[in-house]
């Protein structure tokens, strides 16, 4: 993330580089820099659960109340947000959760690639989020899901106009589910981008080089200020995702 | 001598029962100290803390409106270009789109505080 070389660019971080060129039947199907670190982040995760399980102590080590502690934290908001019931949705949702805090936090790290900052892959995952609410709502509950868009106590008259703005309220979740998490990325790590040039053109303009120290302070603080909204965010992903699972669950309020 | 026996063992007991009272009441207080610390942690740790939990929110509103509009002008979009009737579609989906955004806004602002009452609805069957 620091100003690389002599180029200022805050969008090049964001560039998807082919590492291992691979075409399957015409479509482009590369190993990339963003598949690396999933790779990564896939392993940190399954370091940090199967690992931090192995022990089973009484008194948890570092890793297990880590471990512990993601347990403990996604299984209270599932079991708040989208009740008991909701507890079949538990790996779908800690999946979910780690995956979007893994990649967010990693992301922080200079030098890396974050990949929720592709809107591709945040879309991916509220598709697969909406999806299930979807699948399971209908399996579930049958055309009963459909009350889901009828709101109650409403004249006839307006019900059609109120029916259509459900659905497209409906719709919208999925965009607003992906877009907040990637422009919440994307705005964070081109914001410390650019205070890093800030940085660079600030030592190179002479007798200004002592204010560099300035646009320093305001990345350690902005540094931090991203790692809260790197969890936040993940957090916020997971608490969605429970509470649209609960309109599949128990549709009709 | 029996009764003095008695006494001092009356007294004995006194004493012992002060001393216990005092102890199980110190104990108590810890307890609850460690519990009123505990729920304190709880509020002020973890991505719920207060700037955090105001800015998720602020971006949350952002976001809900802004896609609801957005899927409004999509659909719209999509319909005008199945049946070619541009543009048509796109303005009254667009217009439905804002209020679905302004649904969305309300459906979050209408809700006591952010988080803790997201489970509106759990309990239903």
């Amino acid at each position: 993330m620091a100003a690389s070389g002599n180029a200022i660019d805050p969008i090049h971080q964001f560039e998807i580089q082919r590492i291992i060129p691979l075409k399957i039947f015409g479509v482009d199907a590369s190993f990339t820099n963003s598949s690396l670190f999933m790779v990564i982040i896939l392993a940190a995760i399954s370091i940090l659960m199967l690992y931090g399980t192995s022990a089973r102590s009484v008194v948890p080590g570092r890793l297990q109340s880590a471990a512990e502690m993601a347990y403990e934290f996604v299984a209270s908001t599932v079991r708040s947000t989208a009740g008991e019931h909701g507890m079949k949705f538990f790996p779908f949702v800690f999946t979910l959760f780690m995956f979007v805090l893994f990649s967010n936090v990693i992301g922080l790290i200079p030098y890396t690639f974050t990949v929720t900052s592709q809107i591709a892959v945040t879309f991916t995952l509220a598709a697969l989020v909406i999806l299930t609410v979807i699948l399971y709502g209908f399996y579930k509950n049958g055309m009963h899901f459909l009350n889901l868009f009828v709101p109650s106590g409403v004249s006839p008259i307006l019900l059609p106009f109120l029916v259509l703005i459900e659905v497209i309220s409906f719709v919208s979740r999925p965009i607003s589910l992906s877009i907040r998490l990637f422009a919440n990325m994307l705005a964070g790590h081109i914001t410390l981008k650019v205070f890093a040039g800030f940085v660079v053109m600030l030592i190179g303009a002479g007798a200004w080089a002592p204010l560099a120290t300035l646009p320093v302070a305001a990345i350690v603080l902005l540094t931090a200020f991203e790692l809260l909204v790197a969890v936040l965010q993940a957090y916020v992903f997971a608490i969605l995702t429970c509470v649209y699972l609960n309109d599949a669950i128990h549709p009709g309020h | 001598m029996d009764a003095e026996k008695d006494a001092a063992r009356g007294a004995d007991d006194e004493a012992l029962k002060a001393r216990l009272e005092k102890l199980s009441g110190a104990l108590e207080s810890q307890r609850q100290q460690a519990e009123a610390q505990k729920a304190q942690d709880e509020k002020s740790a973890g991505p719920t803390g207060e700037t955090g939990k105001a800015l998720s929110l602020g971006f949350r509103v952002l976001s809900e409106f802004v896609a609801g509009v957005l899927a409004g002008g999509f659909i719209g979009w999509l319909l005008d270009k199945w049946f070619s009737t541009s543009p048509l579609f796109l303005l009254v989906f667009g217009a439905l789109g804002t209020a679905a955004g302004f649904m969305n806004v309300y459906r979050i602002a209408s809700r006591p505080t952010f988080i803790g009452s997201e489970k509106s609805g759990a309990d239903k069957p």
